[in-house]
């Protein structure tokens, strides 16, 4: 009985938050479609296009600024190369409204792919710069070629039949918000699915990416090229909005007022773009009245001093008063500067500086925040998890060999870290390796699982040879490893840590997924990643973002996100270090299931008990040469490893 | 042949000399990336109001000597203001929101220049002749000289300071290694103001050098600073002196670009290079690899 209303409780709340999240998604889109038959009004119209043209154009730079977190300069230059798109591709080749929209996004989408393969290799400041450069490199080339574009005279539009109707300003506003409410149905797919994990994940590590067998390049390259696409579908709306082009419309300035858009309505929402597109059509009339502007500087000042106490106590004071000062900035300014709208820019720097250091989380986030304690909506519930024998299957091991490693060489200039190698891991086996510092350990697994590409020798797994320097090709031939320094996706949750790395979940290919039929996959694998985090303890933590759970747990967590790779040979690096030693116990008990599994392991650890405790065999490196092997006992007695390590016994520290 | 090839030598000549500038601030960027691994989006803006800011010194009558050194002084502190504002908070929480608050410090600097001393262009009075004189045929004045002299010399004093000043060691410490520098004892921030305090000495410098060319105005600096971005990155943002010889070349590219295919295309060299540079070799000509370590 008991049971069946915790069930039933489970299911109302699930009920309620989803009816609450549909219903305004509803609400609102119900309302906009009502505004043209509600307000007659040729300029609230004009605004309500523009918001929708907006909306999508933020969505898509979200992809880059929220998902991938990189300082996306060159957003505004796709919204140009749409616009001229549909533009030339109207009046040059004469298409029809949808084939030329349709030619902004592919534009979009070429270009934005070619340029992500450049930026690819990009991070922070060098991203920054390279879609900077591409922005002022567009602007020129659009001003230049005059055959084409008519340079700097602007190129006058005519908007073409829409399956030979002629759309009037409500219409084409309708053929906007059905384009926006498309784009968002299809990005909620995408970005709830695990492409908008492995999105985030490129940001948190990429190495951890790779390893993790999601490729950093192609998800890089997608999550660019989609940004973009949709930045120029916004681009060719807005051709057919204004139906006059001119290439000084797409500068610096406007970049920057759509990063203040993004921020300030909020990263990684789609609530946010929209938010951030109302605020941005509404600038304008914001700027042109002086006693509005002093009222909502007044209102930003107080919302800025309001919201202090709700600041971390671990914040710095220049962080909680800054945003205050910038406020009060702009308030005093709103009484004294002349001419409002000549200071635009610098209003604009002040809002998107106290946004950036008071607001992180932008509007929305705060909204949010608000609603749900207002109305107590609860977080999602999780689903209950597989029974891990789906997850994990037992493999036989028989002891043959797994691994072979042949006469392998890793050099950095002079230092022989690898010096000539060779020993061969069986299957099923626990293999310790160990070694003092330096003695080559961590190189050895780096060239192993494809950090490093070897100087020389041969890797066979199964008697094949293993891809050499691509931790991505390497993670998917069945290796999988965690990290001495930890390489967790800090931003994710430790749920979404696994399963993000989760092999053989995901089905449903990408066209359907964006229709929305992914969500069978997504259930199954939150089932199977609670499985593998019951396993290793952390089911308390599934919700906790990965960067704030503690260290011990933190550790284990990689060894549920390797084993989401469902490996044959799961490398651990360190594992105990830095464990206390109740920890180094629940360590023990772990790597003993997993070995129950019939995965074999690869251990690399410096705690003498862990290793005599569980490892079959040990192999023992000193300055990038073999000194020993055999069982742990042996390997203890051996005079050259009691020598390596310093002459004394081997500590059992 | 002989007038194409002494066009193609004076073009070449005078565009090298003006790249110098880039390279002037394309050092700023490698100073503050040295010990923070962060560059100053909004430098231009650095350098545009340096510029003004000694136009205004002189506006006032002052002594030549006294604007170049009030200027200089005016560049490192607003330096160390963009360092406070919008650099040590990002780079205390690793994160790289420096990024874009630097671009936004730009953009307000932008602002408040555009308002308080108008949009139009002004010219420079300098006490350096702009007349030029014929060596070989090549025309040359005492004023583009002046500029590879100024960045020279500056660039000098500063290497020199890194090298024979212990203030300087502490400098090349933090750049090798943060943490093992501040195990030594040494304030990383400490540091890392200092490099923005050069960085913006160097921009105002550039700003005064370059203003009797440009002219004065709030837009000076917008394409210059594109230029030392790609200078920057092209030869690499830690490749010591590299950064000369690619000024060199990028302003003989482009002054060569403009003439032959169109002075609206005198920006298009250095954006591509750029592009090219970060996709073929994100680490520059003459920088080095960093390893990855995990």
């Amino acid at each position: 009985m008991e049971f069946l209303a915790t069930r039933l409780r489970v299911k109302f709340s699930m009920f309620k938050r989803l009816l609450f999240i549909r219903g305004a998604e509803l609400l609102v889109l119900t309302l906009l479609a009502a505004m043209p038959v509600l307000v007659n009004s040729t300029y609230a119209l004009g605004l309500l296009t523009l918001l929708a043209i907006y909306a999508i154009l933020l969505i898509g730079l979200d992809v880059s600024v929220g998902y991938l977190g990189q300082v996306n300069l060159g957003h505004a230059a796709f919204l140009a190369l749409g616009a001229y798109a549909a533009g030339l591709g109207v009046s040059l080749l004469e298409l029809n409204l949808l084939s030329a929209l349709t030619g902004s996004l592919l534009v979009g989408l070429i270009v934005g792919a070619l340029l992500a393969i450049p930026a690819l290799r990009l991070e922070g400041p060098q991203f920054a710069l390279a879609t900077l450069s591409f922005s002022a490199l567009t602007v020129i080339t659009l001003n230049e070629l005059e055959a084409w574009t008519s340079g700097a005279q602007g190129l006058s539009i005519n908007r073409p039949h829409l399956f030979g109707w002629s759309l009037d300003a409500s219409a084409f506003y309708w053929l906007c918000l059905i384009l926006l409410a498309a784009v968002w149905l299809i990005m909620r797919n995408l970005l709830t699915s695990n492409w908008g994990r492995a999105f985030e994940a490129l940001r948190d590590s990429p190495i951890a990416s790779d390893a993790m067998g999601i490729g950093v390049y192609h998800y890089k390259i997608a999550a660019f090229a989609i940004g973009a696409a949709l930045g120029s579908l916004a681009g060719g709306l807005y051709a057919f909005n204004f139906l006059y082009l001119q290439p000084q419309s797409f500068t610096y300035e406007l970049m920057v007022i759509l990063l203040l858009g993004v921020v300030l309505g909020g990263r990684k929402s789609l609530w946010g773009a929209l938010l951030g597109a109302t605020l941005i059509v509404l600038l304008p009339n914001l700027l042109s009245n002086r006693l509005v502007f002093q009222i909502v500087s007044a209102t930003g000042l107080l919302f800025s001093i309001v919201t202090i106490n709700r600041h971390d106590a671990r914040n710095k004071p220049f962080q909680t008063f800054s945003p205050i000062a910038a406020m009060a900035l702009l308030l005093a300014g709103s009484v004294l500067a002349q001419n409002i709208e000549d200071w635009r820019k610098a209003i604009f720097a002040l809002l998107l500086f106290a946004v950036v250091l008071g607001l992180p989380d932008g509007l929305i986030g705060f909204i949010t925040r608000f609603l749900s304690q207002l109305f107590r909506i609860a977080p999602p519930v999780l689903a209950t998890p597989s029974p891990l024998d789906d997850v994990l299957k037992t493999k036989l091991a028989h002891g043959e060999t797994l691994l072979e490693i042949r006469n392998l060489k890793c050099y950095f200039g002079g230092i022989k870290a690898v010096d000539d190698i060779s020993f061969n891991i069986h299957n099923g086996h626990i293999h310790g390796l160990i070694g003092p510092n330096g003695s080559g350990k961590s190189t050895a697994i780096n060239v192993i699982s494809g950090l490093y590409r070897p100087t020389a020798g041969t890797l066979l797994l199964h008697g094949k040879a293993l891809p050499h320097g691509s931790l991505y090709q390497v993670a998917r031939t069945g290796i999988a490893r965690t990290f001495q320094n930890l390489q967790l996706f800090g931003e994710l949750s430790a749920l979404e840590n696994v399963m993000l790395a989760l092999k053989d979940t995901y089905r449903c290919p990408l066209p359907l997924l964006l229709l929305g039929f992914g969500r069978a996959d997504e259930r199954r694998a939150q089932a199977d990643a609670q499985a593998l985090l019951a396993l290793v303890g952390l089911t308390d933590y599934a919700r906790t973002t990965a960067k704030n759970i503690p260290y011990g747990a933190q550790r284990f967590l990689e060894i549920a996100r390797a084993l989401a790779r469902k490996p044959d040979l799961l490398i651990l690096d360190e594992p105990a270090a830095g464990l206390a030693q109740p920890d180094v116990q629940r360590l023990i008990a772990i790597i003993k299931q997993i070995h129950q599994r019939g995965i074999t392991i690869i251990l690399i650890e410096h705690h003498m008990d862990v290793v005599s405790e569980l490892c079959d065999l040990v192999t023992v490196l000193d300055g990038g040469k073999i000194i020993a092997q055999g069982t742990p006992e042996e390997v203890k007695r051996n005079p050259q490893v009691i020598e390596a390590y310093l002459g004394a016994a081997v500590d059992t520290h | 042949m002989l007038t194409d090839f002494s066009i193609i030598t004076q073009l070449t000549i005078s565009g090298a000399l003006m790249g110098l500038v880039y390279t002037l601030i394309a050092y700023g960027f490698q100073l503050t990336y040295a010990t923070s691994k962060s560059i100053n989006f909004g430098q231009g803006e650095l350098v545009m109001l340096s510029a003004f800011f000694s136009l205004s010194l002189i506006d006032r009558g002052l002594p030549f000597a006294v604007v170049v050194l009030g200027g200089l002084l005016f560049g490192t502190l607003m330096g160390l203001v963009v360092e406070r504002t919008a650099v040590r908070l990002a780079l205390e929480q690793k994160n790289e929101g420096w990024i874009l608050l630097t671009v936004i410090f730009g953009l307000l600097g932008f602002s408040v220049a555009e308002n308080i001393y108008g949009r139009d262009d002004r010219p420079f009075p300098t006490p350096i002749s702009s007349d030029a004189i014929s060596v070989f045929n090549i025309s040359i004045t005492p004023l583009e000289i002046s500029i590879a002299l100024g960045v020279l010399t500056i660039m000098g004093i500063i290497e020199l300071f890194k090298r024979r000043t212990l203030l300087g060691k502490a400098f090349a410490a933090v750049s090798a290694d943060r943490d093992a520098a501040e195990l030594m004892g040494i304030s990383a921030t400490r540091i890392i103001m200092l490099s923005y305090g050069l960085s913006g000495m160097v921009a105002a410098m550039a700003g005064m050098l370059v203003a009797p060319i440009t002219t004065v105005g709030p837009t000076m600096a917008a394409a210059l600073i594109l230029k030392a971005f790609a200078v920057a990155v092209v030869a690499g943002l830690n490749s010591g002196m590299g950064i000369i010889l690619t000024g060199l070349f990028l302003g003989a590219l482009e002054s060569l670009a403009s003439f032959y295919i169109g002075s609206g295309w005198r920006e298009a060299p250095g954006l591509i290079l750029l592009i090219l540079a970060l996709a073929l070799r994100p680490n520059g000509i003459f920088g080095h690899a960093v390893a990855r370590k995990v």
